[in-house]
């Protein structure tokens, strides 16, 4: 793909996107450039959309890393439990990957109604049980694959194999931020470790590197790399910083006025003082120590099983309310265990990653809603598959991509709402299957996109986040 | 190894089950129409029918063309082969039917029944046909301007007084026609930075900078474009730009990003190919199908580093089970990226977008994408070993040959051991391992006892092969009676075997095995219940594994064991020395403990027990089994069996001493057909399957696919043999550098002319299709491919014509007019101002600071402190790099790169992602950027370096400035500029100085 040179122009609306970005732009006396655009820009008129109203202006996802089992935690089956013990046998050929296929297990754990919706959830997520009418559920969600590396892709960038932009850096691309002080696409990943595919999953692909996700390792001394220099290098002294970097710009902007013409010279002295913003504003959007008490427990900071993912949860709700489009908030690294990839032990090693997402992720739903933030703030709760009906090993569950469930709150949602179904078992949909391009068709529609418009060219295709696929899901919209 | 037949025909059971019992079902839902043809018909055409009628057939028999929809309803010289609706008057379906009347076809046998209905219900039903449906407006040749043939266009006239070579007569041409005039020639300073960045990374140096100006001679720039491309520095500069579009990392990606040592070799072969200027085609053969093409230039094979350059998927190629359709996914994939790897590097051809139908834009069918999958359907990305040295390599083939022969008992092999030359040989090695015989006596195991299932089986040589499912922790214990007394020692034999993974003699799945704990007790005979353990004072092995040595299993420590990797499939010995001789009046019976706990998987898959009364030391390499009773024997009382059979000990013998004479073979990460088996990742032994998928759908398989390329190119693919892998690749690597392919040769030309403008006259570098932008100058663009073929492939020719050119050396000036009338100066009607790519601004700020570090190849060097990650990931952290340890200043080029976690500092300036191709790099602007250049460790440490270098010069803050300018910035500075840095130097320090002249413009741009 050719994007050309960075123009100044472009520059703007990467880091300052959306309204503050057409003012800034006219301020600079650029505006007339935007007509020479050939691709989309959010429209104040649209609510920021690109395409049509938006309903949400930003996104925070969180990513549970491993494939929740469904039929353990809103998957309610009674048929299983009959079936309990017996062979499985559906009529086709059963196939796991990792695994010889054993009989069929039914969930541990008890189930019960909730809510006036009467949505179905295990006792492994009693917080979340409390919040199913603000939710949507996708009860039939499949993917192509049942393997980790190529299933997180797809569920992150639509597609198997990597080198594809992820959902935030299309976001980012389409939409820029919504202040200036801090990144777009913000991922907080899980202090035990990268997902499966790492960094892959939070990459910019063919699009400018700039909208690739930042990682901001919130429990790190140095949260964000390079935002401060390290205190090791003696020299710098905030007088010296002040005195050379006012001495640097005039040099870059005499070295711009040398060599007339050329925008990216001027948007390299602009970096600079975006570069400045940065570090005044992301350390003051980590300060949870701010936060008031009720907060802090409302999110479990004080419980040792709920501290580290009710902090990014936390964290993430900061950033949202500072101008970051999509944060990502990851629960487990990649790897066999200590995530939700549960193979060995359903009742053992579901109980204990469920009750640290758990309150969090309901503190989050609850305080979203409280600050009024839930009015343009779409939340989502995604996993790469879902598991089998049957045993691998005596208690564990091997991969399943044929069924799954995701849910949806917030802005521009039916809230309380569920679509599809799966078969008596669980091992795969039966009625109004949705995939991961649905979903991400959806996201972008509640952003104001039209999936099918957001496109780039590269080598030969005009590629998007959802290939050549992807229904908005209507039924679960508001 | 070779996959089992079993294997094999699991695969093709497979296979079976999706085209018989799943695609019935599927295709029940659309039976009409396109997919109908799709499904049942085209496959057929293609794989009975073409051959004989098609445009590509030498001759369409009976001037039939089957490979059309006109060529179906003209039908040949008989008339109309398909007449749409009825059945009965298609000449076709009578010659498929075989009723008489017509030539009976295909003329080597009826196609089965269910076909021909298949055949009929498709004519009845409309003969639907999309393979010319005039969906593709404007798909003409004439619009395929790079299918058109090379025609190598007259220069022309305009001005002829300004151009320094041909290629500004062509720019000057376009430029005229939009009335633009080309900007003046750059100045001197100007031109030795662009050209120095663009043809090595690097800045000049100061001292190179003052030569070029002073030089008074006429041709001193072509001087210094000579004095460039002869650099070395050149071919790490080209090699970086082949690894973006090769997408090459040294690791695998994906979910289990495991490290690929052996990855690099790939590396140093581009540097060393560009440097010594390999023709082009050469080249570009070597990295399809050096192994087939190149016999006798072992190194080539380095070159087939390409193809595994990019990820790979071990959750899905190694670890899922491999009877799921996922790992079938995973090989198609794989395939993939192999497919599009090569024909977006070399012909610019994104036949990838043929995966699940026809290409929407370019003559390219489904087809013909699923018979390039067919071309690398033999290889998969494996560590491959291989002798640079052509002699040592024809030797080790030579050998090996022989050794293999040997083992299968080649008839005409064991024909030669009789003859005297070879019995001379034999001989005269007999006596001379009579002297150092160590006598030793094969114990006959009476009780074989194994704690965790493994089952035991003795052998006609007394040897035991273990068995049946292989336990992770294992002990065997082994009881044998003798009569000897005075036993010194002990010898544990480990003998390969076929029946093992690997040939053993372990059990893992790399023929390893370890022993954590050895044991002996004795008991008389008579009284087994007296057992007593014998303290043994010495072990020796005829090989230790790096940190596995046999000490391990005596030292009663159940965290150290022996073990023998990698010299897999060939056998070894440890010989236990007893601290006092044991044996009891009337026989003794041993006992023998082998504890095979740790590391776990690792019990021993085939062994022998014998002792000796040898005094001690117990001498190592002895012979045991048929030898030692071949050897009893005296020579004239030996049978012709026994002489031949002791010749073929004494041949195997010294195969393998020679074998393990000849220098270690080297290993590079690249396609392999054959390669050691990692779990279930193992050579396909030959070519894999592979089918024309609907859709790109696995569950909807349709007509086997047939290796070739892409016919719009009117090159002929020709494979010898199509059951041979090799020559599948051998015959594409042929293909794509035929004078007539050209794709290849605008492409090429078109990176070359990308490389020095940062841009191409064809815009979309990796898509000479439909969808691509067409060249800004194609005559231009021809001209260069036809010039270029014509001399040879020379890319350094090819690069020094380009930069001698009036265009190139023109300023970067802007000027109004030409701005308003071509924004993106696409005429050049001036040089392109670039940002430094992403090595190069770390080279040129090593090289600033004094401390970049020229050695050439090697091990990449890891800018990151690596961890055991959760699972196979490790944990990287470039922070915690110390930017003053050996090989911190080499060149960007040399650095390692791991494919998902890759170095923020070279990504936030656009570093290539090794998960993609990448045809041009991106060139932004951010904030992130400015924080990077602000205070990322490298640079703060190079800024000390950099004012350390300043501050030994002597001088006073002024001086150093100065000197400074003209290192970074490779021009004096200003009066005003030095006065001003150095009041700020003087105030903050140099390093605070220095620090600030790397964040300049100036610095990061070249005009």
């Amino acid at each position: 793909m050719m994007l050309g040179p960075a123009t100044r122009r472009d520059w703007l609306w990467n880091v300052g996107g959306g309204l503050g970005g057409i003012a800034l732009a006219q301020m600079l006396g650029q505006g007339e450039l935007l007509a020479a655009t050939g691709t989309d820009r959010p429209r104040a008129d649209l609510n920021g959309g690109l395409h049509h109203r938006a309903k949400v202006r930003r996104v925070v996802q969180l990513f549970l890393n491993g494939g929740v089992s469904q039929m353990d935690t809103f998957d309610h089956k009674p048929e299983l439990t009959k079936r309990h013990g017996e062979v499985f046998d559906p009529g086709e050929k059963v196939e796991a990957v990792t695994s010889a296929p054993g009989r069929l297990m039914k969930s541990p754990f008890e189930f019960k109604q909730h809510g006036e919706s009467g949505r179905w959830v295990s006792s492994v997520l009693p917080n979340l049980a409390g919040c199913v009418d603000d939710m949507a559920f996708l009860m039939a969600l499949t993917s192509r694959t049942n393997v980790h590396g190529p299933a997180s892709y797809l569920m992150n960038s639509g597609f198997l194999t990597p080198g594809f932009p992820c959902l935030g850096a299309w976001i980012s691309y389409g939409l820029g931020a919504l202040g200036d002080n801090l990144p777009t696409f913000v991922v907080l990943p899980d202090p035990k470790g990268l997902p499966y595919n790492a960094k892959g999953n939070f990459s910019a692909g063919f699009l400018p590197m700039t909208h690739q996700g930042t990682i901001i390792d919130a429990g790190a001394p140095e949260p964000i790399p390079d935002l401060f220099p390290s205190p090791s290098a003696k020299f710098l002294t905030p007088e010296a910083e002040r005195e050379g970097l006012g001495r640097l710009a005039s040099m870059n902007r005499r070295f711009a006025a040398r060599n007339e013409g050329d925008s990216r010279l001027e948007s390299r002295i602009e970096s600079y003082e975006l570069a400045a913003r940065m570090q005044l504003g992301a350390p003051e959007a980590l300060a949870i120590a701010s936060e008031s008490e009720a907060t802090r427990r409302l999110y479990g900071l004080e419980e040792p099983a709920t501290a580290d993912f009710g902090r990014r949860c936390l964290l993430a709700r900061r950033l949202l309310e500072r101008g970051v489009r999509f944060v990502q908030v990851w629960s487990g690294a990649g790897g066999p265990s200590n995530n939700w990839d549960n193979h060995s032990d359903i009742p053992k090693e579901l109980p204990t990653i469920a009750r640290s997402v758990d309150k969090p992720a309901a503190a989050l739903l609850k305080d979203l809603k409280a600050r009024g933030l839930l009015e343009d703030t779409l939340v989502l709760w995604s996993t790469e598959f879902g598991r089998m009906p049957f045993t691998q090993g005596a208690t564990g569950r091997d991969h399943n991509g044929g069924t799954s469930v995701a849910w949806l709150a917030g802005a521009g949602v039916k809230a309380g709402s569920a679509l599809g179904e799966s078969d008596p078992w669980s091992w795969r949909a039966a009625s109004a299957a949705s995939t991961g391009y649905d979903l991400h068709a959806t996201i972008l529609h509640l952003l104001g996109i039209d999936h099918e418009k957001l496109a780039v060219r590269h080598d030969g295709i005009d590629r998007r986040l959802t290939d050549v696929h992807g229904h908005v899901i209507r039924e679960i919209l508001a | 190894m070779r996959p089992t037949r079993s294997s094999r025909a699991i695969l093709l059971a497979i296979v079976w089950f999706c085209l018989v019992v799943l695609s019935p079902a599927l295709a029940a839902e659309d039976e009409s129409g396109r997919d109908f043809f799709e499904a049942k018909i085209r496959p057929v055409l293609i794989e009975r029918c073409y051959s004989c009628h098609s445009v590509e057939s030498s001759k369409s028999k009976g001037g039939l063309k089957l490979d059309s929809r006109p060529g179906v309803r003209e039908g040949g010289d008989s008339g109309p082969a398909v007449v749409p609706g009825r059945p009965d008057e298609s000449l076709l379906l009578k010659a498929i039917e075989q009723g008489g009347d017509i030539e009976p076809m295909p003329p080597k046998g009826k196609l089965p029944e269910p076909v021909i209905a298949d055949f009929r219900r498709w004519i009845e039903r409309g003969a639907a046909d999309p393979r010319d449906v005039p969906t593709r407006p404007g798909s003409t040749l004439e619009d395929r301007w790079a299918l058109r043939p090379i025609v190598k266009p007259k220069v022309p006239v305009e001005g002829r007084d300004r151009a320094r070579n041909p290629i500004d007569s062509f720019i000057y041409k376009r430029l005229s026609e939009k009335r633009l005039e080309p900007a003046p020639e750059a100045d001197r300073r100007t031109l030795i930075r662009r050209l120095t960045f663009d043809l090595l990374g690097l800045p000049p140096t100061p001292e190179e900078v003052d030569a070029f100006l002073a030089d008074p001679a006429l041709e001193a720039y072509e001087r210094l474009v000579d004095r460039l491309l002869a650099s070395p520095h050149y071919g790490e500069r080209r090699a970086r730009r082949w690894m973006d579009l090769a997408h090459f990392a040294e690791t695998h990606g994906h979910d289990q990003d495991r490290i690929r040592p052996n990855a690099w070799p790939y590396r140093d072969y581009l540097i060393e190919s560009f440097n010594r200027d390999k023709p082009y085609a050469r080249f570009v053969q070597e990295q399809v199908a050096a192994d087939v093409l190149f016999p006798d230039d072992p190194v080539s094979v380095v070159g087939l580093g390409f193809l595994a350059a990019g990820p790979w998927d071990e959750s899905s190629l190694r670890d899922i089970r491999e009877d799921s359709i996922d790992r079938q996914v995973g090989y198609y994939l794989d395939r993939d990226d192999m497919v599009a790897t090569v024909m977006s590097t070399f012909v610019s051809s994104t036949v990838h977008c043929a995966r699940c139908h026809d290409h929407k834009f370019d003559p390219i069918t489904q087809p013909e994408y699923y018979g390039l999958q067919a071309v690398f359907a033999g290889v998969g990305r494996a560590d491959r070993t291989y002798d640079p040295d052509p002699a040592v390599h024809k030797l080790r083939l030579d050998l090996s040959t022989r050794r293999k022969a040997l083992r299968d008992k080649d008839p005409a092999l064991m024909g030669t051991l009789l003859s005297p030359e070879i019995q001379d040989e034999v001989n005269s090695w007999e006596s001379s391992i009579r002297a150092t015989l160590v006598r030793w006596t094969v114990l006959d195991a009476s009780e074989l006892k194994s704690a965790s299932g493994t089952t035991f089986e003795k052998q006609p040589d007394l040897s035991i092969l273990a068995g049946g499912q292989r336990p992770a922790e294992e002990t065997y214990t082994i009881a044998a009676s003798t009569d000897l007394a005075g036993i010194t020692a002990v010898r544990l034999e480990l003998i390969p075997d076929d029946r093992l993974p690997s040939r053993g003699p372990g059990r893992n799945e790399n023929g390893n095995l370890h022993l954590t704990e050895f044991e002996v007790l004795a008991a008389p005979r008579s009284a087994p219940g007296e057992s007593k353990s014998v303290p043994i004072a010495r072990a020796v092995a005829d090989h230790d594994q790096a940190g596995w040595g046999i000490a391990g299993a005596l030292d009663k420590n159940h965290g150290t064991a022996w073990g023998i990797f990698p010299e897999v499939g060939r056998p070894h010995e440890g010989i236990f020395e007893f601290q006092d001789a044991v044996g009891h009046e009337g026989g003794t019976t041993l006992t023998f403990v082998l504890r095979q706990t740790f590391p776990v998987n690792h019990p021993i898959g085939r062994f022998r027990l014998s002792v000796t009364t040898a005094p001690k030391p117990v001498r190592l390499g002895s012979p045991g089994g048929p030898l030692a009773g071949l050897l009893d024997i005296p020579p004239d009382r030996r049978t012709v069996e026994q002489k031949r059979e002791l010749a073929a000990i004494y041949l195997a013998e010294t195969l393998d001493r020679k074998l393990a004479e000849l220098p270690p073979s080297r290993v590079v990460y690249a396609a392999a057909g054959d390669f050691k088996p990692d779990g279930s990742h193992r050579p396909p032994g030959g070519p894999r399957p592979v089918f024309v998928l609907k859709r790109g759908d696995i569950r909807q398989p349709g007509a086997a696919a047939i290796p070739g390329a892409l016919g719009c190119v009117g090159v002929k693919f020709d494979v010898s043999n199509q059951a041979d892998e090799g020559a599948r690749r051998a015959a594409l690597a042929r293909w794509l550098v035929d004078p007539g392919n050209k794709l290849t040769w605008r492409s090429i030309v078109n990176r070359a002319w990308l490389d020095h403008f940062g841009r191409g006259l064809v815009d979309t570098p990796n898509d000479f299709g439909r969808m691509g932008s067409p060249p800004s100058h194609p005559e231009l663009l021809d001209w260069l491919a036809s010039t270029f073929l014509e001399d040879g492939g020379s890319l350094k020719r090819l690069h020094r014509l380009i930069v001698t050119s009036a265009t190139y050396r023109q300023s970067s000036r802007h000027d109004p007019k030409g701005a308003s009338i071509d924004a993106e100066n696409r005429l050049l009607w001036r040089m392109n101002r670039t940002r430094l790519d992403a090595e190069s601004i770390r080279d040129a700020v090593l090289m600033v600071s004094g401390r970049l570090d020229v050695t050439m190849g090697g091990p990449s060097v890891r800018h990151f402190a690596l961890g055991p990650g959760v699972h196979v990931t490790p944990t990287v952290d470039y922070s915690k790099f110390d930017w003053d340890a050996p090989g911190a200043g080499r060149r960007g080029v040399y650095r390692f790169l791991f494919r998902t976690l890759p170095d923020p500092f070279m990504d936030v300036f656009d570093a290539a992602d090794a998960s993609q191709l990448t045809p041009a790099r991106n060139a932004s602007i951010t904030p992130l950027q400015a924080l990077a250049m602000l205070n990322d460790p490298f640079i703060l440490r190079q800024s000390e370096h950099f004012a350390r270098r300043l501050e030994a010069l002597g001088g006073d803050p002024e001086s150093r400035v100065r000197a400074a300018f003209t290192l970074a910035l490779g021009r004096p500075a200003s009066h005003d500029e030095a006065r001003d840095w150095a009041e700020y130097a003087s105030r903050f320090g140099t390093v605070n100085f220095c620090r600030m002249l790397l964040n300049s413009s100036e610095f990061l741009f070249v005009n």
